[in-house]
């Protein structure tokens, strides 16, 4: 029982980290139908940078990290320029496009920072939490509370702002939004930055919890797209649900399956995504014929 | 034909002769080529010819190499049994990595590939069987009497040889009856199921072919190489191969083989730079994507195009839309009893209650008209006929049988065919081959053909290529055969689309808005069509909002409002029953109801458009 609820409190924050990924991969998703692979790498560079201003620069945590998503945004707003014209015509090609972008991103990073990742100590020094016999790393529950903080604050603006609400009308009909009068373009470019800048507070966060590397990118991006899918496309709630179920499942399958973990969570997840195709807040039926 | 067998009889030549130009370590890099060359001709047939987005072909690149090594060296199987067994296992991978392709598509059977394909190297790199992060040396030389396959000058030939097999096979596929119908499923599933093309079959054909590729690719590799360890399998690699079909131009095979010899050259060339040529790759995909999507291969078509707009420009194009040479009328006597009878139909989309209890039964030899104001359910109605959606509640019947959970694919096969309001012609293959892939009638099954006896396949194809000639010609489109439907005008596109559904050879043929947008000479000779496909023996069934076609057309018509019949009859009956009045106009005023409503009121809807 007691390793149950461990494996469960690990895997808590490795999920918050996994939402954080598919949130802005899902803002993306449904405000212009892109799927956004360089995602994931856009998230190892913002965790390269919090992790250069924390460590190089001796800038406080919360600074570094909040340069990093300056940086990742603009990173943010060129892919989407760049891919504008292919915007809600052919997708596939998109897709390919994005993946164009991870691999220049990933030579970039190993450009800049090398082969050699780093490891970033925790910024939270205090000792683990005791509560009922399992042990709660301090870093572990920021985590968790910056993640709440980024979906309270996420919804507010899709809900609440007339910006959030202007990129809700282009998820739903781009053309429509058009002919009221939002700036299609410019709403996508926003919603791109702030998924952008979501995936590098998700690679920020995540630096002291791993291993800092060019290939962080690929374990966080593909377990974040795996939970945006499970959440259901779209959905930024589905986002935080299945980022959580994966971030589980993942510390589960670490638990029991030692090395084979990523080749046992892939499978079960692959599973799930065949019985429920649009995932479990998702609507719109996914195979269509 | 002949330019090009002397240029295929060059390039062979050329192939053979290259080794004596070449150092040892040049021929080792162009060994390499060619296992990437087959690797990209299997993806591309999976992504470009078929559209189904495949991450994980570097897996099965890994299954074939390591199925060898392990049975080499654990087993002590020689190697070409176990190659032979190599292969099958990759086919059989292949297989399982396809059945999510089922349930989703594009970017969603991306990511799940890709996890698979992570999952993959996740074993690789941990189990004992294939020794972890060291991988597996020690692969025994592949033995041929008289051939010393160590030296990889001769390597070179064995490789050269199955390439060259494995390429034509590849053009072979692509330019024949499962290649066509892989092509029009890539460029729309929904209207390729409509004309008969088994989709979930194809779909396994696609990961079959692509798994096929990887393992002869890692057959060849585990014996060149004779080590196999994770790092050559790693998802980078996977998108250095996806960038080598995107640069080389992804729906052409040739293409993809240009893409990955030419970056495998390049990578060599680089490999002292090796993260610089990995931005430079980026932002080749990149710029690829965005100004020549078509990749390399599709240079010269470009080109092409450019040169003859300029051309036409000068001389006015010959090609002309023909008359249509009306069908044999088939004698009236085999013209009895029911075809089509939908019964109690309902069908709910979440609080929408699209269809009403409707039902409706059509007989043979009938022209029955389907109207009712917009968004009154007709082509749900047609969509649920012919099943691309289930419906709700009732039965529909065809031919005797009970339909109502049938596929598409299989209602086409057992007699039914339909167009749609807004034209779903395969946009990448010519006119001919839009009739061609409806007028194939074989099954999917049948590619059992392509392995073991090809000449079949061609007899098949030569006779298909005469019938589809002569359809065109019927309906005067003998001038466009090689055009690409979408640069057409709108009305030829229109009179394609009946040609394809009519090239199926149907029982009953479904016209979704046939007249929208065909100005009035084109609807006169749409309606000499339809009343010729009804006197050669097909049950027509038109959904219409000019009433004029209606009226002097179909003997029979049903009238739809908010999901319900609301009249039938003859039209004169119907037009003059007050509940169609009101739908119509509403209750206020019986003003004439509009006997010739203009085509542009027929518009299309996209809402309606059928995706289930």
């Amino acid at each position: 029982m007691q390793d149950t609820l461990q494996t469960l409190v690990s895997g808590l924050s490795l999920g918050a980290v996994y939402a954080l990924v598919a949130m802005g991969f899902s803002l993306v998703y449904r405000t212009m139908g892109l799927v956004n692979f360089a995602h994931a790498d856009i998230a190892m560079i913002g965790a390269y940078a919090a992790s250069t201003f924390y460590l190089t620069s001796h800038l406080p945590f919360a600074v570094a990290m909040g340069l990093a998503i300056v940086i990742t945004g603009a990173i943010g707003l060129v892919i989407e320029r760049v891919l504008r014209p292919l915007e809600n015509k052919d997708f596939d090609l998109m897709l390919i496009g994005t993946i164009g972008f991870g691999i220049v991103l990933q030579a970039l990073a190993i450009i800049i920072w090398g082969t050699t990742g780093r490891a970033v100590p925790s910024p939270l020094d205090s000792a683990p939490l005791d509560v009922l016999g399992i042990r709660i790393r301090t870093y572990d529950l920021l985590v968790m509370a910056v993640a709440a903080l980024a979906v309270v604050a996420l919804a507010f603006f899709l809900s609440r702002t007339k910006r959030g609400a202007a990129m809700q009308a282009v998820a739903m009909d781009h053309e429509a939004a058009t002919a009221v009068g939002i700036d299609v373009g410019r709403s996508n470019a926003l919603a791109f930055a702030i998924g952008a800048g979501l995936a590098a507070l998700a690679g920020g966060l995540v630096g002291p919890m791993l291993y800092v590397d060019a290939s962080l990118g690929g374990a966080l991006g593909i377990k974040g797209f795996a939970a945006a899918m499970l959440g259901g496309f779209g959905s930024i709630h589905g986002a935080v649900v299945g980022g959580i179920a994966i971030g589980v499942l993942d510390s589960y399958a670490a638990g029991h399956f030692q090395g084979y973990s990523v080749l046992v969570t892939f499978l079960v997840f692959t599973i799930a995504i065949m019985i429920r195709p649009m995932g479990i807040f998702g609507e719109r039926t996914v195979s269509r014929a | 034909m002949k330019s090009r067998l002397a240029a295929t009889g060059v390039l062979v030549l050329a192939a053979w002769a290259l080794p004596y130009g070449l150092g040892g370590y040049t021929v080792h890099v162009v060994n390499i080529a060619l296992i990437y060359a087959l690797l990209a001709i299997g993806m591309g047939l999976a992504m470009g010819v078929s559209g189904q987005i495949n991450l994980a072909q570097v897996a099965f690149f890994g299954v074939g190499a390591y199925a060898v090594a392990i049975l080499t060296t654990h087993y002590g199987h020689g190697f070409w049994f176990s190659a032979l067994l190599a292969v099958l296992a990759t086919v059989v991978v292949g297989l399982f990595v396809g059945v999510p392709a089922l349930r989703m598509q594009s970017h969603y059977l991306g990511i799940v590939t890709l996890g698979l394909a992570l999952g993959f190297i996740n074993w690789i790199t941990n189990a004992d069987i294939t020794g972890g992060a060291d991988g597996i040396s020690g692969i025994p030389v592949p033995a041929l009497p008289g051939v010393d396959l160590s030296s990889e000058y001769l390597y070179y030939y064995l490789e050269a040889l199955v390439f060259g097999l494995a390429l034509l096979f590849g053009l072979f596929v692509v330019h024949t009856s499962l290649g066509r119908r892989l092509r029009a499923m890539r460029d729309d599933a929904l209207a390729a199921g409509a004309m008969g093309a088994e989709i979930p079959f194809l779909r396994m054909t696609a990961f079959l072919l692509a798994s096929l590729y990887g393992g002869l690719a890692g057959v060849l590799y585990a014996g060149l190489i004779r080590y196999v360890a994770p790092e050559t399998f790693s998802i980078a690699n996977m998108f250095i191969l996806l960038a080598m079909v995107i640069i080389g131009g992804r729906r052409s095979l040739v293409g993809c083989v240009v893409g990955a010899i030419g970056l495998t050259m390049v990578r060599e060339w680089l490999s002292d730079f090796s993260t610089y040529a990995q931005l430079g790759y980026g932002v080749v995909v990149v710029l690829m994507v965005v100004f020549a999507p078509t990749g390399l291969a599709g240079v010269p078509a470009r080109l092409r195009t450019l040169y003859e707009r300029r051309r036409r420009a000068q001389q006015s194009s010959r090609a002309e839309l023909r008359p249509f040479i009306p069908y044999e009328v088939e004698d009236r006597s085999a013209r009895d009893g029911v075809l089509l009878s939908v019964e109690g139909v309902t069908q709910q989309f979440r609080g929408l209650r699209a269809l009403d209890e409707v039902t409706l039964t059509v007989r043979k030899g009938e022209i029955r008209g389907v109207v009712g104001p917009n968004g009154s359910g007709k082509t749900t109605l047609f969509n649920v006929i012919s099943g691309f959606y289930r419906a709700t509640a009732g039965t529909v019947g065809f031919a005797g049988s009970d339909t109502t959970t049938a596929r598409p694919y299989t209602l086409s096969l057992a007699g039914l065919a339909r167009t749609f309001q807004n034209l779903r012609l395969f946009g990448q293959l010519t006119v001919r081959e839009n009739v061609l892939v409806a007028l194939d009638r074989t099954r999917t099954h049948t590619i059992w053909q392509y392995a073991l006896w090809q000449p079949g396949v061609l007899t098949r194809e030569r006779r298909l290529r005469a019938q589809a000639d002569d359809i065109l010609r019927r309906y005067g489109l003998a001038d466009f055969a090689e055009a690409d439907p979408s640069s057409l005008p709108y009305g030829i596109q229109r009179r394609i689309e009946i040609a394809r559904a009519m090239a199926a050879r149907p029982r009953l043929l479904l016209l979704d808005e046939p007249a929208a947008g065909l100005n009035g000479g084109e609807v006169q000779q749409l309606i000499r069509i339809v009343r010729s496909i009804r006197d050669s023996g097909t049950t027509v069934i038109l959904i219409e909002h000019n009433m004029g076609l209606v009226m002097s057309l179909c003997e029979k018509v049903t009238v739809l409002s908010s999901g319900r019949v609301i009249a039938e009859g003859t039209p004169q009956e119907v037009v003059s029953a007050p509940e169609v009045i009101e739908a119509y106009l509403g209750d206020s005023d019986l003003a004439e109801l509009d006997l010739d409503t203009p085509p542009s009121a027929a518009r299309p809807d996209r809402a309606k458009e059928a995706t289930p």
